[in-house]
């Protein structure tokens, strides 16, 4: 009797290991990998190139998806909810994800070599709950674009350092008329909460204070107050700021020659190389409190935990993190290093000087903190609401900082 | 076709998190919120107006064109033709062509109307609150005509002529023909034509959202573009809350059309 049992503990011991290799083998054999598009020239080809010799080395195949900005979210979730997420994905946003437990931590699948690798700041905006979850794939900084034509027009010997220095300068520049407009402002639904970022550090304000939401802080109704003002009051703007975008908005005034000064980064000034048409300096942000602060932003790369595909997963990543590959697509992209060595091998080039200058004075948006997913949501569709004729800065960062307040309750 | 109706029906009873795990079923919670959300009465006046002007506007304007197309004339062929192209265009393409036809600084309907002499400063036409809907609107006329008027064009070619020989020797005018022969023949396509269009007006996405992504806050929303704002693009990013509202939209599309068809039976029962 007990030695049947013991036959049958065995038997069912037997099939299910073999059941589970069966399963490890079914799912390590391919991975899904979605990658964000950031530009139709570089990111198919270099993902496609790396995930073939990826299938070389390994015998895993990868399905690949490259998707556009604008549908990446819904397409995401639309995964999610058919239960069918992919193995990798790269998107400007993890902290949700690894608050619903979906993604493997650094140590479970990023070899210790590729790890230490990262530069701190971004290793620490990948955290959640002390643990690495979004790991760094490339990133940006802001820096403050002029127009030096019209500059040297209005009698301006250079960019302006402080905010005094630029309401004059704005002042100045769009009164050489002719349609000639001063700052462009892009506080549309599109970016508006890096623009408003950069505005509300350079005024020594910030989203939050220690663990607490702090949009609707003194200073930062300041701020929003004279962000309407540059509108309004002394209508250095183009018309309904709060209601232009960055792509086809600000950006495209200022490649066309109209707009004194803009918030841009590195792809703008590569289509102003590209047209040649504006002659143009970039320079710090002017700052209200004597230090100018801009924005940096990283996006990540996430391993969501699926059974058996955490070797495949783990060698894919670390082939991407391998120091040729990640700096060339980097390059390519015209973004900015997040590796210590990308960093070494790209701080020699001249076109990206501006920006690794200014990059010591990056902040990061609060993305590590799962309620940043919806506050810049709220940001970006209402805050373009206190710039136009009438509206009230101060009761639309109070409604800001009380739906923030709720979603970190988790409501 | 039933199979996606129930994902939705079963979505919207249930709650998702932000990254669209599925947490668990929570009843009819979803439709309480949608409720209660401040946006929804703008949303749904909105919504009214622009599927009501629309299909009045698209259907007044594609009989005159129908009629105008089924007159002999030389050319006519390439006429007929020509009202294809913004059918046979995507509409996500016709409607970031007007994005920028419509633009404050580089659009072309500024710098004609200020040539013309008939504004004498720009307007921002997507910008402004006041003229927004009324520019979406023209957008949507503009890619509705094509079907329509090839359908009261079909129409008319079903009409015999013999009913307007009888007409004209019983000595009617063309307006007391049109009034009296035209249009009560013209009934049933006239039927197809407005019905058809009040189900694609109401589902029409990329025009009110490319001409309104520039905008914040949710003034100038339909109930199909502020579905998606509530999955994806709002503070809210909540697949079950978006769900409920498309079951709404659905039963409110279907809602419709059975009231209208009401109202014109109850009309041909008193005529």
């Amino acid at each position: 009797m007990s030695g049947r049992r013991r036959l049958v503990a065995l038997a069912v011991t037997v099939s299910m290991a073999l059941a589970l290799t069966a399963c490890d083998r079914g799912a390590g054999a391919s991975i899904k990998v979605v990658i964000a598009d950031y530009s139709k020239e570089h990111t198919r080809p270099f993902w496609q190139a790396l995930a073939e010799t990826y299938t070389k080395q390994t015998g895993v195949k990868v399905d690949l998806q490259v998707i556009d900005w604008n549908t990446i979210d819904q397409q995401v979730s639309t995964m999610l909810q058919n239960n069918q997420p992919p193995d990798v994905l790269n998107l400007n946003a993890f902290a949700s994800y690894a608050k619903d437990g979906l993604l493997h931590p650094a140590e479970d699948i990023l070899s210790p070599k590729t790890k230490d690798d990262f530069l701190d700041a971004f290793t620490r905006g990948g955290e959640f709950r002390g643990k690495l979850y979004g790991f760094p794939i490339l990133s940006s900084a802001r820096a403050f674009f002029y127009n030096r034509a019209l500059l040297a027009k209005a009698g301006l010997a250079g960019p302006p350092g402080t905010w005094d220095e630029f309401l004059q300068a704005a002042r100045k520049i769009q009164a050489l008329g002719g349609g000639t407009i001063g700052y462009a402002l892009p506080l549309g639904p599109e970016e508006a909460q890096a623009e408003w970022s950069i505005w509300m550090w350079n005024n020594g304000g910030d989203w939050k204070s220690g663990e607490a939401w702090a949009i609707n802080s003194d200073r930062n109704v300041q701020t929003l107050s004279f962000l309407a003002d540059l509108a309004n009051k002394h209508k250095v703007t183009q018309v309904n700021p709060g209601k232009t975008n960055r792509t086809d908005g600000a950006f495209q005034l200022f490649k066309d020659g109209k707009v004194g000064m803009v918030m841009g980064f590195s792809p703008l000034a590569a289509q102003l190389d590209a047209e040649g048409k504006v002659d143009y300096g970039i320079g710090l942000m002017p700052s209200n409190t004597g230090a100018s602060v801009t924005l940096g932003v990283e996006d990540y790369l996430m391993a969501f935990k699926k059974k058996g595909n955490q070797e495949s997963v783990k060698k894919f990543l670390d082939l991407y993190y391998q120091p040729e590959n990640i700096t060339r697509w980097i390059t390519a992209e015209g973004f900015l290093p997040v590796t210590k060595s990308g960093l070494r091998q790209m701080s020699g080039n001249p076109k990206l000087r501006p920006y690794l200058d200014a990059l010591p004075n990056a902040r990061l948006a609060p993305t590590t903190d799962p309620a940043w997913d919806k506050v810049k949501l709220d940001v970006q569709q209402n805050i373009g609401l206190a710039v136009q004729p009438g509206g009230n800065p101060k009761q639309v960062l109070d409604q800001l900082q009380k739906n923030a307040t709720a979603a970190a309750s988790g409501r | 076709m039933l199979y996606p109706a129930v994902l939705l029906v079963r979505a919207s009873l249930s709650q998702y998190s932000i990254t669209g795990l599925y947490q668990g079923a929570v009843g009819a919670r979803n439709y309480g919120r949608l409720a209660a959300q401040e946006a929804l009465p703008t949303v749904v006046g909105n919504t009214v107006v622009w599927v009501v002007v629309v299909v009045a506007v698209t259907v007044v304007i594609s009989l005159g064109l129908a009629q105008f197309l089924n007159l002999e004339f030389p050319g006519r062929r390439l006429v007929r033709w020509a009202l294809i192209v913004p059918w046979a265009a995507s509409l996500v393409m016709t409607a970031k062509l007007f994005v920028w036809i419509y633009d404050y600084y580089f659009g072309i309907l500024n710098h004609a109307l200020r040539t013309l002499g008939l504004l004498d400063r720009p307007v921002d036409w997507l910008g402004d609150d006041a003229t927004v809907m009324g520019a979406m609107i023209a957008v949507g006329v503009f890619v509705s005509l094509p079907f329509t008027t090839y359908v009261l064009l079909a129409g008319l070619a079903t009409i015999p002529g013999e009913v307007y020989e009888a007409a004209r020797v019983d000595g009617a005018s063309a307006w007391r023909t049109y009034r009296s022969v035209t249009l009560p023949l013209l009934r049933p396509a006239l039927l197809v034509a407005t019905v058809l269009n009040m189900i694609y007006v109401f589902n029409s996405f990329p025009i009110v959202w490319a001409l309104n992504d520039r905008n914040p806050g949710f003034g100038h929303d339909t109930t199909i573009t502020y579905m998606y704002k509530i999955a994806f693009k709002s503070a809210l990013r909540d697949v079950g809350l978006s769900a409920a509202l498309g079951v709404v939209n659905v039963v409110a599309i279907l809602l419709a059309v059975f009231v209208y068809l009401r109202a014109v039976r109850w009309r041909e029962q008193e005529a």
